[in-house]
């Protein structure tokens, strides 16, 4: 019976030319998503196997020098791009995927005016993820809005309802028969998707299946609540017409007005200092002494505790090389006084984040949102996750070269090194999270979705059993 | 087969259905006649179960309507007034729906061509989209699916109207073959010379009130409509 009905569903939609126009433009606008995705995903990914191969080979060549020259040198890491950024790049627009790495700087890789952008400039930017997110909830409304309503309003309603069909029948049915032109729509981008997917050269493999399989999930969750609620208010409108306006006055709700107020709610809640006032903030603790410690009492400190160690009373006495070892004194220095300014900032941006996960229960779209990218390993916390790598990898390497300073002695600041030292330095390997990690932080992101689509479907439902004939 | 007892629909304090008295047995044909804003189509809705009665109850097959909604629709067929179908599917599409979604799945191509046949649609027509159908082929249509509904009792709403005279004619010898076969009809309608035709019984409805029954073996067809003018208007 279900089926039945679900049939005739997908029959006259496929009929209508209206829906057929619809259908076929939201269609194509996903493959042309995903082609531009593709393409820019396949550019990254190359463009960063070259760099990498470079950026290691000019680090190997540079040359005659002494070790804490080379730290200031510098180098290069590359943010890998998961598989699935290509549907969803997420953040990365904003953040980037590149950091310059040397010494006594944390870079400020780190800025994303733009990052929650407001949900016109992700019109702006055609992705998959954003056809998914706003335009496919709009079809679904434009297929469904009129299910009851419109047939209520013609006649057929009383005629179905004199042959004895069950109300909730009619009401799954007609849910299946919307999926199912959905599917119908989806077909060529689910197939061109998986092709890219399998195709695509991600430096970082990890659980990309699994993911993909969530994220399937996460939109099922998603589109189907608004199956679930087009219905529900297509079985309560007084005409097809009404219905048609106030699911668009949802659909702007969701999709446009909610993702704009939790961005502002979220950046008024948990304010982030500019590029400016978070550098001048950093200036103004170096200038007054990092954690109220001047960095000559801290050196001086540290010179007694090595003095005791070595039981010796001048530097010149010490059996290592002293310059070299004051180097990486001021380079610990400053590590605790980025830890701690980067802590705060990162963890605001995260406190954005997590709340904009709560806005989920009024606005699904903003749990979607969240959950697809940190799915695709585009979101902010899979930055964070990078960036925290780069980091420990410079400290990594700036040690290795003073240590490398420090254990010659007598060699004083005219000590000199070439690429034997250099190839031994480590090189950047980031190890990417797994597909847990990542839904780890999305479990009020999940929760939103998943009552959405409960809620949803039982509304539907009870409406539908009381559905009335005129 | 089709009962109705102390039936009574109020809207606010108005009588659309004044405790209505009926009973109509297998192979009887009730015609309801009535002006417009009688309680004909009222009564029907409550043997439908689409509205709630105030008071009394419908009964079908000796099934309460209102506690036994799905169950006693197997017993029935309906044709409304317009009858109305999905304009983007076929008149063969339309009656395979609705004779599927009334549990009849057993009826080949063939055999759904045939109903509708019968019922007056032509062969080119049947496999035309329902859109370009006149208001007299979407109510033929209506009566293909009531037939193949194969019920024990039909509710016929002013059927005919919009029907050309001939098939108007086809569809009374259609009701007279299907009450000879034991099948209950209640009828609105406005039409004194099918009701005289078609019809075993007439009742007059007057302000939800019925306030005449006869039977038209005891009438002549000029009496009816003498007998009519005078309860509607006397
Ligand atoms: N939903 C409603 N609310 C108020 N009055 C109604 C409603 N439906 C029908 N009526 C009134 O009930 C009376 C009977 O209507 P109906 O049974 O449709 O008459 P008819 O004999 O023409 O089929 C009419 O006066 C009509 O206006
Ligand atoms: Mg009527």
């Amino acid at each position: 019976m279900v089926v039945r009905i679900a049939r005739k569903e997908l029959l006259e939609m496929t009929r209508d030319g209206r829906f057929r126009v619809a259908g076929g433009v939201v269609a194509l606008l996903l493959l042309i998503a995903l082609g531009l995705g593709w393409h820019r995903h396949s550019n990254v990914t190359a463009a960063h196997e070259i760099a990498i191969a470079q950026e290691r080979e000019i680090w190997e060549s540079q040359g005659e020098k002494s070790p804490h020259s080379a730290a200031h040198y510098g180098v290069y890491a590359f943010k890998p791009t998961g598989r699935l950024a290509f549907f969803d790049p997420g953040t990365e627009a904003y953040t980037g995927v590149t950091v310059w790495l040397e010494a006594h700087k944390q870079n400020q890789f780190l800025y994303r005016p733009a990052l929650d952008g407001n949900t016109l400039q992700r019109f702006g930017e055609l992705t998959a993820a954003a056809v998914l997110q706003l335009l496919l909830p709009l079809l679904i409304i434009l297929l469904a809005f009129s299910a009851f309503a419109g047939e209520r309003e013609s006649g057929t309603l009383r005629q179905v309802l004199s042959l004895g069909v069950r109300r909730s029948d009619l009401a799954v049915g007609k849910a299946l028969g919307v999926v199912g032109a959905l599917a119908l729509l989806l077909v060529p981008a689910v197939m061109l998707g998986a092709a890219a997917l399998t195709a695509a050269r991600a430096d970082s493999p990890s659980g990309g299946l699994v993911r993909t399989l969530f994220l399937a999930g996460a939109y099922l969750l998603y589109l189907g609540a608004f199956v679930g609620v087009t219905l529900a208010v297509s079985v309560r409108a007084r005409s097809a017409r009404f219905a048609l306006v106030a699911l668009l006055g949802f659909w702007v709700f969701v999709c446009l007005a909610a993702p704009r107020a939790a961005t502002d709610l979220a950046k008024a809640l948990y304010p982030t200092p500019s590029v400016q006032e978070f550098a001048a903030a950093l200036a103004e603790e170096k200038e007054t002494g990092i954690g109220g410690v001047d960095y000559d009492d801290f050196l001086e400190a540290r010179k007694q505790e090595l003095l005791a160690e070595y039981g010796v009373d001048d530097v010149e006495a010490l059996p290592i090389n002293y310059a070299g070892w004051r180097f990486q004194v001021s380079e610990e220095y400053g590590n605790q006084f980025f830890d701690r300014h980067y802590a705060r900032l990162w963890d605001q941006f995260e406190a954005q984040d997590g709340f904009r996960q709560k806005i989920g229960f009024a606005a699904p779209l903003l749990a979607v949102r969240s959950l697809s990218m940190s799915l695709a390993g585009s979101d902010f916390a899979h930055f964070r996750r990078f960036a925290e790598q780069a980091e420990q990898y410079r400290r990594r390497l700036v040690a290795f070269l003073n240590d490398d300073m420090r254990d010659h002695a007598g060699a004083g600041f005219s000590y000199r090194r070439d690429q034997g030292l250099w190839s031994k330095a480590p090189a950047f390997a980031y190890d990417a999270p797994d597909p847990v990690w990542a839904v780890s932080g999305q479990s009020t992101a999940l929760a939103a979705l998943v009552l959405w689509l409960v809620l949803s479907a039982v509304l539907a439902r009870s409406a539908a059993a009381r559905l009335e004939v005129s | 087969m089709l009962e109705a007892i102390g039936l009574t629909k109020l809207y606010g304090s108005f009588k659309a259905l004044d405790s209505l008295d009926l009973s109509i047995e297998p192979g009887q044909v009730f015609c309801l006649l009535g002006a417009n804003g009688a309680g004909k189509t009222t009564t029907i809705n409550l043997f439908l179960n689409f509205i709630e009665a105030s008071s009394g109850e419908a009964r079908v097959h000796g099934l309460q309507v209102a506690e036994n909604p799905l169950e006693t629709k197997k017993h029935l067929a309906y044709i409304p007034e317009q009858v109305m179908l999905y304009r983007h599917l076929t008149g063969l599409e339309n009656l395979e729906y609705f004779t599927a979604l009334a549990r009849h799945e057993e009826y080949s191509q063939d055999q759904l061509r045939r109903f509708l046949n019968e019922a007056g649609i032509s062969a080119d027509a049947i496999d035309r989209r329902v859109s370009t159908y006149s208001k007299g082929m979407r109510q033929k249509v209506g009566i293909a699916i009531a037939v193949a509904k194969r019920a024990k009792a039909l509710l016929l709403d002013e059927p005919t109207s919009g029907l050309d005279p001939k098939a108007s004619s086809e569809f009374s010898e259609l009701l007279k073959s299907m009450s000879g076969e034991g099948v209950a009809v209640l009828m609105a309608t406005h039409d004194l010379f099918r009701a005289k035709e078609t019809g075993t019984h007439v009742g007059f409805m007057k302000q939800g009130r019925l306030v005449a029954r006869l039977t038209t073996a005891e009438i002549g067809h000029a009496d009816l409509e003498g007998l009519y003018l005078e309860h509607m208007h006397g």
